[in-house]
């Protein structure tokens, strides 16, 4: 989207009419763009088998301890959310997706994040314990966006993820917001649906779960209380000191562990101002079918008609 | 009008061919009639053309049914669910062998044995994945003599009569007699030897290789020497002197394809005030570099170093007065590493599966100068910050970080239930003993994983039965069970370090068989999809093909009854 010929601010993408967050800043690392977002890349990501040379910024790096955030936006319907226009991500995909990444413990708890049009059901077939899942919409209801940037053309966020932001805008850095919180102050008047949450496969009470859990890279840390003194039994004047050091916090990088804590977003393509309302597809689809002719029905005519042709060819054959 | 009814007799005859010939209408023969009797036998050339159109078309079958079929690699199945079985059935028992030794004791050997025994059974926990089989053997030293213990194990105890006294204790230095102690018993694997000597001055010390000892004080009753004895056999020498809590259990530092990459890194925060460097080369083949070949067995390290400038940290800190020094708490430690900046996973030599661990030193800018971690109880941590510009204290505070990943603390005193012991540190990082229970540990671990991994996969491959199975995945399920039945049986005869080098070869071939990139079902079809792309080919023509044979047949043999009739008519006749 960034690098679109048609964008009119290349190299930046704002979440706002008001320009002042530029989502593609000098701290965004985003992995995948273009035409390397495939059904097929998502899910070697998530279940980790990718080609030797795949390079490790473009992997997921988690282990048993991660908590992993998956945030999904973009057009999507029953049981299955679009990709670049040419591929869908079924449902019972991802959850086999999830199946796996359980069984090889590639996470200890998960976050998936919904945004598209019937955005529960794509959680649907879920099985596997330790993932909590939220949709901006219901079976049935669509997802709208938020507002339209008359200046960019097209509609720059959706309402669901519009105030997802706003509850961490919120927030300060010490905040122990939990996600009980998050999850109720959605709206449903101000979303124009429903947003639906499973908790089933999680076993933690929302309530005491902090949105640091998932959200903002936050770690676990443990001090080191003492230092190994077996070298210095050695003779100490080995090393001349090259440096005076004043040195601050060891702490052993866990990042790796707990590196995944946020944003492993999936940049999808953002619909380009489609009759800005509705995003769905199905709506469009049917009507357009109900104008021109049931393609499906006369195949179904032409196959069934072939049998009495052959039936009167054998006949007269005789 | 005969005539017009001949007609279409005679053409329709003359369209089936030339080998019937049009019936005339007989004068001579009386009762033939044509649509019931021929006089000819029927010819076989149309039935013969038909059929062998049908005969290459299903010659062709077999064709197209090896060029649709899928290459799926042999996987050993079976073996696979034997191993899973294997291990969690009979739970995976490494043999140990304890030596007590009492030296100025009046005892009865076989009593202190009892003793002891019934104090480790107290103390044992049931660990449901791995567990140890242990032996005790007992030897009272008095001087003259010595009185030895029954033992059930068969490895006799190479143990010299008064090779150890009372007087060897006298001094106090702890390195000396722990050396001493080593030419005495030996220190093979997986033999732990522990001397109980009475003196003068009380010290409990564990020492470098595979003993410990404990001097007791006159008065001291012989069964408080029991307790502690047990305690150290148990939570030292099997447990390593670790505690629950410390390091989340499932968390291994040990990544998927058995290898651990060390990243050091120095972070000058802002190189206007002042820049630091190291000289790298010179600790990593003086410090590192023994620790690392002793880890061997159970991970193949490699190190890198990187020195990185203008890296600000993302939390803030506070002057304090009384401390002269900025100070900041653990609460904002979590938002301490500005993973913004810092860009430390820069490894290129670090495969996709490898774990990477990063040391970081961080260099504060003047305006933060001195810096200060403040824990919560209120003290300020030992461990951060540095007036003595030594590198070597820092990489004993980069030791102890990585000894707590494996699980290990480094204070120096080990406090038990009944009393402390001094841990004797070694220069390679890890004393022997904690290398054993290392490997023992990783074993187990590794071949669990191994197992599950194997058993993930089987599951997999037979859901999907349409799915390419490459000869290189088959080729490392083989290896890998040949590598966990290696280590299963090295574990069972107690060589640790080449248990712990196998199963970790058997985890890595079954993870690079778990992860190969052509394991992904999204790209293979159903076979519903595969009938539904060949079936409007063949269908239609198969279907022409056979109806015209049955066709053929059934009219052959309307044919030849016909031709039956006549003769038997014929036959009557004459």
């Amino acid at each position: 989207m960034a690098c679109n010929t048609r964008n009119k601010y290349p190299a930046q993408v704002f979440n706002n009419e008001n320009h002042r967050l530029n989502l593609y800043g000098d701290n965004v690392e985003v992995d995948y763009r273009g035409y390397e977002v495939t059904v097929e890349n998502f899910l070697r990501v998530l279940t980790g088998r990718h080609e030797t040379a795949v390079p490790r910024s473009k992997r997921l790096l988690s282990d048993e301890g991660s908590h992993i955030l998956l945030y999904m936006t973009g057009h999507g319907g029953d049981e299955f959310l679009k990709f670049q226009d040419s591929e869908e991500l079924q449902s019972h995909d991802l959850a086999d997706a999830v199946k796996q990444m359980k069984e090889k413990h590639r996470f200890k708890e998960l976050l998936i994040m919904v945004d598209t049009c019937q955005a529960a059901t794509l959680f649907n077939q879920l099985q596997s314990p330790g993932v909590l899942a939220i949709g901006s919409s219901m079976k049935g209801e669509n997802s709208y966006s938020h507002h339209l940037d008359s200046d960019v053309g097209v509609s720059v966020v959706d309402r669901f993820t519009y105030y997802t932001l706003a509850f961490f805008e919120r927030l300060n850095i010490y905040d122990n917001a939990s996600l009980s919180s998050l999850f109720s102050s959605y709206n449903p008047s101000l979303l124009m649906s429903t947003a639906y949450y499973r908790k089933d496969l999680y076993k933690r009470r929302l309530e005491e779960v902090p949105v640091t859990n998932f959200f903002g890279s936050v770690m676990e840390t443990i001090h080191t209380d003492a230092a190994y003194k077996a070298l210095s039994r050695r003779n100490s004047g080995r090393f001349e000191d090259e440096m005076s050091l004043d040195q601050s916090v060891h702490h052993i990088e866990r990042r790796m562990l707990i590196k995944v804590n946020d944003g492993y977003e999936i940049h999808d393509i953002n619909p380009e101002g489609e009759e800005g309302a509705s995003k769905c597809p199905w709506s469009t689809f049917r009507n357009k079918f109900q104008k021109a002719e049931n393609v499906d029905s006369l195949v179904n005519y032409g196959l069934v008609a072939m049998i009495p042709l052959l039936v009167i060819s054998t006949w007269l054959v005789q | 009008m005969a005539e017009i009814s001949e007609a279409p007799d005679s053409d329709s005859s003359k369209l089936f061919g030339s080998d019937s010939k049009a019936p005339q209408r007989p004068d001579s023969e009386p009762e033939f009639d044509p649509k019931l009797m021929r006089k000819t036998k029927p010819g076989l050339k149309r039935l013969f053309l038909t059929f062998s159109v049908l005969f290459s078309f299903l010659l062709g079958f077999p064709f197209l049914w090896k060029s649709v079929e899928i290459y799926r690699s042999p996987l050993p199945f079976r073996e696979i669910d034997s191993l899973s079985t294997q291990l969690r059935s009979d739970t995976l028992l490494f043999p140990l062998h304890f030596h007590a030794l009492f030296v100025g004791f009046d005892s009865d050997p076989d009593r202190l044995r009892w003793s002891i025994l019934s104090e480790i059974t107290k103390l044992t926990s049931q660990n449901p994945k791995c567990s140890d089989n242990y032996t005790l053997s007992v030897t009272v030293d008095l001087g003259s003599r010595c009185l030895r213990g029954r033992t059930s194990s068969p490895h006799s105890s190479s143990y010299q009569c008064g090779s150890v006294t009372g007087g060897d204790f006298v001094q106090n230095d702890d390195v000396a007699v722990d050396e001493r102690l080593a030419s005495v018993f030996g220190g093979k694997n997986n033999e732990y030897s522990m001397a109980v000597v009475k003196g003068v001055s009380e010290r409990a010390v564990v020492g470098k290789y595979r003993h410990a000892w404990m001097v007791v004080g006159d008065g001291s009753d012989v069964e408080m020497a029991v307790v502690k004895v047990a305690e150290v056999l148990i939570k030292v020498f099997i447990n390593g002197g670790r505690e629950e809590g410390l390091i989340r259990n499932e968390f291994m530092p040990v990544g998927a394809d058995g290898k651990i990459v060390l990243s050091f890194n120095l972070l000058n925060a802002d190189p206007h005030d002042w820049v630091y460097d190291w000289d790298f080369e010179k600790i990593d083949d003086t410090l590192l570099t023994p620790m690392i070949e002793a880890l061997g067995p159970v991970a193949n390290i490699s190190v890198e170093s990187q020195v990185l400038y203008h890296t600000p940290k993302a939390s803030f800190s506070y002057w304090n007065q009384k401390l002269e020094s900025y100070v900041f708490s653990t609460k904002d430690l979590p938002f301490f590493v500005n993973s913004n900046e810092w860009h430390l996973d820069t490894s290129i030599a670090a495969g996709g599966r490898s774990k990477i661990l990063q040391f970081a030193v961080y260099v504060p800018s003047a305006k933060e100068c001195p810096l200060l971690l403040q824990l919560p109880n209120g003290e300020i941590s030992k461990t951060n910050g540095f007036i003595s510009p030594d590198l070597e204290n820092m990489f004993e505070v980069f030791i102890g970080q990585f000894r707590q990943l494996f699980g290990f603390k480094s204070l120096n005193v080990y406090t038990g239930a009944s009393g402390d012991w001094n841990l004797l540190p070694s220069e390679r990082g890890f004393t022997e003993w904690e290398l054993d229970v290392l490997s023992r540990q990783h074993t187990c671990f590794n071949l669990h994983s191994c197992a599950t991994t194997l058993g993930s996969l089987s599951r997999l491959v037979q859901s999907l039965p349409r799915m390419i199975i490459k000869d290189e995945i088959g080729k490392q399920v083989k290896l890998s069970l040949e590598a966990a039945k290696l280590a299963l049986s090295n574990a069972s005869s107690g060589v640790y370090e080449s248990s712990a080098a196998s199963s970790s070869q058997a985890r890595s071939l079954a993870e690079d068989a778990f992860f190969h990139p052509s394991i992904m079902s999204v790209s293979y079809y159903s076979f519903e999809h595969c009938f539904a792309v060949y079936s409007p080919f063949f269908l239609p023509v198969s279907m022409h093909v056979v109806l015209a044979a049955l066709r053929e047949l059934r009219r052959y043999k309307q044919e030849k009854a016909k031709y039956l009739a006549w003769k038997a008519k014929a036959n009557t006749a004459t």
